[in-house]
């Protein structure tokens, strides 16, 4: 074989190409794509569900490819004629940008077996919820000798300079927000009465983190003692040997639905439908309730146990009762005018 | 020589080799910023209606030029201390023997084998309440409650000056490098003390370095993303933070558009005041 310039050329831009766009070389078919989110739910998907879907789906190709929300639904946009991701997941802000903006197909409930199990909240035609993230107090049991009970304990003397708390960027910190504004009489359209609460917990606050992630940092710096956190985030820390406890507070742990959605003009509709089928299923939910994922499952066969029934909820009816759910449709409408006043009031 | 071709101007050079650096350029940095620039020319989120709105919003709204200003007065910070630590350790790798300058050029260079999430959260362990920094000075009785210098200015700019130290080290070895020992000897000889020697020889003709590491730290600590939000905390808010909120968490691609359309030219007109300078020192220089 002659090697010309001309030809290596050739060669080395095919291969490019190639590598570009995987999609030049097999564009007829693609395993199917779902877009779970990053760290601990990877892991946990990439154990349980992907397995628990091949099993009953004849071993059918699938792909995880973890990003967050926002990634999601920028890159189904950018080509919603033949989207690059089959299945979403959805924080309850998000969910709604993805169901505005006409990415999303309603789920197929007449067809579905576990969706009627799923505890009303759960219940989404446009995605239902195979999970929930659950927002409660966090403390040090190592500094903070009584355990909290209420939002408001965080607001107590003792804690003066000890308390964390994150922007409004998070999901969890726009609902914290939203719950304190609750407590002093506001609503998901008025969160006036939290802003003011804020004011007033600024002798208290040490820190507000960029994100949840930071949080966690805090605490094992000892920067902070008491902070508003994440049920599964606290359960990692915990795992890692961190003094760390949670706590349902009394006014009711801040419940999330994250939804899970077929993406409009999948090429793998009924493999999507499958895999949230298996998302659906009790025993997929168990399992990943189970240390040491210890995800809170919505479909109200599940019977709860561990730490999720010692600290959460016993059963369905338990959890029901402790947890509070938010109009995320209400928040939505005025989250950035929030994010703005955030930003310019909160200043330590 | 004989054998090459009459027709070849050899002060002309061929532009071929940078096509493919070039293409790659043009299609993927220079295309997405001119639609960055079209987006951020919309009123409204889904970019039907042209408009300078994004732009008023931003100019006539004193807390964006805040963030602005802070951002561009972090890098100025950054860039000062760096300058100052920076400058003796690259004077004195000119000064001491080959063992010592391959130790010297080490450490200058450790920091940039590390990922910076890692440095950075090592200056979290550093700055926290229970940190070093904290405890040393607690156990020497120095001070009864711990200082708070994580989530502080303070805190952020001895971090980003420790993160990007390199980028200003390095130009200066190399400036300093190139200026001949024997100015110093003849100036010294000359009757000039040594911080005259210092400041009317050497800092001139190293001024080309100077330039270009402050270049290189200050447009590198002005976007540092993840040091500033890690060291800053949620409530210190810099440029790309606040681009990062309106793109990310508010999906307000326009307004975010605009931000880094804004933020583009203020540190292209930073980085030009330095070019001019530059430029400037070159006449001194040589004088």
């Amino acid at each position: 074989m002659i090697m010309n310039r001309r030809s290596l050329m050739t060669t080395a831009l095919t291969l490019g190409a190639m590598k570009a766009f995987p999609g030049l070389s097999f564009a007829q078919a693609r395993p199917l794509v779902f877009a779970t989110f990053t760290g601990s739910w990877e892991e946990a998907h990439k154990a349980v569900l992907v397995p628990a879907f091949r099993k009953a789906n004849a071993d059918a190709a699938m792909v995880l490819d973890p990003m967050l929300s926002v990634d999601q639904i920028a890159k189904v946009n950018a080509a919603k004629a033949n989207p690059p991701i089959d299945v979403m997941l959805h924080d309850p802000g998000p969910a709604l940008v993805a169901i505005g903006q006409d990415l999303v197909e309603p789920y197929p409930v007449e067809k579905s077996a576990s969706y009627k199990d799923l505890i009303a909240e759960a219940q989404e035609p446009m995605g239902p919820a195979p999970f929930f993230q659950v927002v409660g107090l966090t403390y040090n049991p190592e500094a903070v000798k009584t355990p909290p009970t209420s939002w408001a304990d965080l607001w107590k003397p003792e804690f003066k300079g000890r308390v964390g708390i994150t922007n409004l960027n998070s999901t969890l910190g726009t609902g914290w927000l939203v719950e304190i504004a609750k407590m002093r009489g506001g609503s998901e359209a008025n969160v006036d009465p939290g802003f003011k609460a804020l004011e007033e917990l600024k002798p208290n606050l040490a820190a507000v983190a960029a994100n949840p992630g930071a949080l966690a940092t805090l605490f094992q710096q000892g920067q902070i003692d008491i902070s508003p956190g994440n049920f599964n985030a606290i359960q990692i820390l915990k795992a890692r040997g961190v003094p760390v406890e949670f706590v349902a507070p009394k006014e009711g742990a801040i419940a999330f639905k994250t939804t899970i959605h077929i993406v409009k003009n999948s090429p793998n509709r009924e493999l999507a439908f499958k895999l949230i089928e298996a998302a659906l299923t009790p025993e997929v939910q168990t399992t990943l309730m189970n240390p040491p994922y210890l995800i809170v499952p919505t479909n109200s066969k599940v019977t709860m146990g561990g730490e999720i029934a010692r600290v959460l909820a016993k059963d369905t009816a338990e959890l029901k009762q402790k947890f509070v759910f938010q109009d995320w449709k209400k928040i939505n409408e005025q989250r950035s005018a929030w994010i703005e006043r955030f930003n310019r009031e909160i200043k330590i | 020589m004989g054998a090459a071709p009459a027709s070849r101007d050899v002060t002309t050079y061929g532009m071929g080799l940078a096509v493919p650096l070039a293409l790659f350029f043009l299609v993927f940095f220079v295309a997405p910023l001119l639609q960055l620039l079209w987006l951020s020319l919309h009123n409204d989120t889904a970019g039907l209606h042209w408009g300078l709105g994004q732009y008023l919003h931003f100019l006539t709204d004193p807390f964006s030029l805040g963030v602005l200003g802070s951002t561009l007065l972090l890098g100025a910070e950054v860039t000062a201390v760096c300058l100052v630590l920076g400058f003796p350790i690259a004077w004195l790798y000119q000064r001491v023997g080959p063992r010592l300058q391959t130790i010297i050029i080490l450490i200058v260079l450790l920091p940039l084998l590390t990922s910076v999430v890692v440095r950075t959260f090592a200056w979290i362990v550093i700055l926290g309440r229970q940190g070093i920094i904290n405890a040393t000075l607690q156990s020497l009785g120095i001070i009864d409650t711990p200082l708070k210098l994580l989530y502080t200015q303070f805190g952020v700019v001895l971090a980003l000056a420790q993160v990007q130290m390199p980028l200003m080290t390095l130009p200066l070895i190399t400036a300093l490098g190139r200026i001949d020992p024997n100015l110093d000897d003849a100036s010294c000889s000359l009757g000039a003390g040594s911080w005259r020697t210092f400041f009317r020889i050497v800092l001139p003709l190293s001024l080309p370095g100077v330039i270009a590491g402050c270049t290189l730290t200050y447009a590198a600590a002005i976007t540092a993303f993840i040091t500033q939000s890690l060291i800053g905390g949620g409530q210190m808010l810099f440029m790309p933070m606040y681009l990062y909120q309106q793109a990310s968490t508010l999906q307000n691609w326009p307004f975010a558009s605009a931000i880094s359309i804004i933020f583009l030219l203020a540190v292209l007109a930073v980085v030009s005041v330095f070019t001019t300078l530059g430029r400037m020192s070159r006449g001194y220089g040589g004088a």
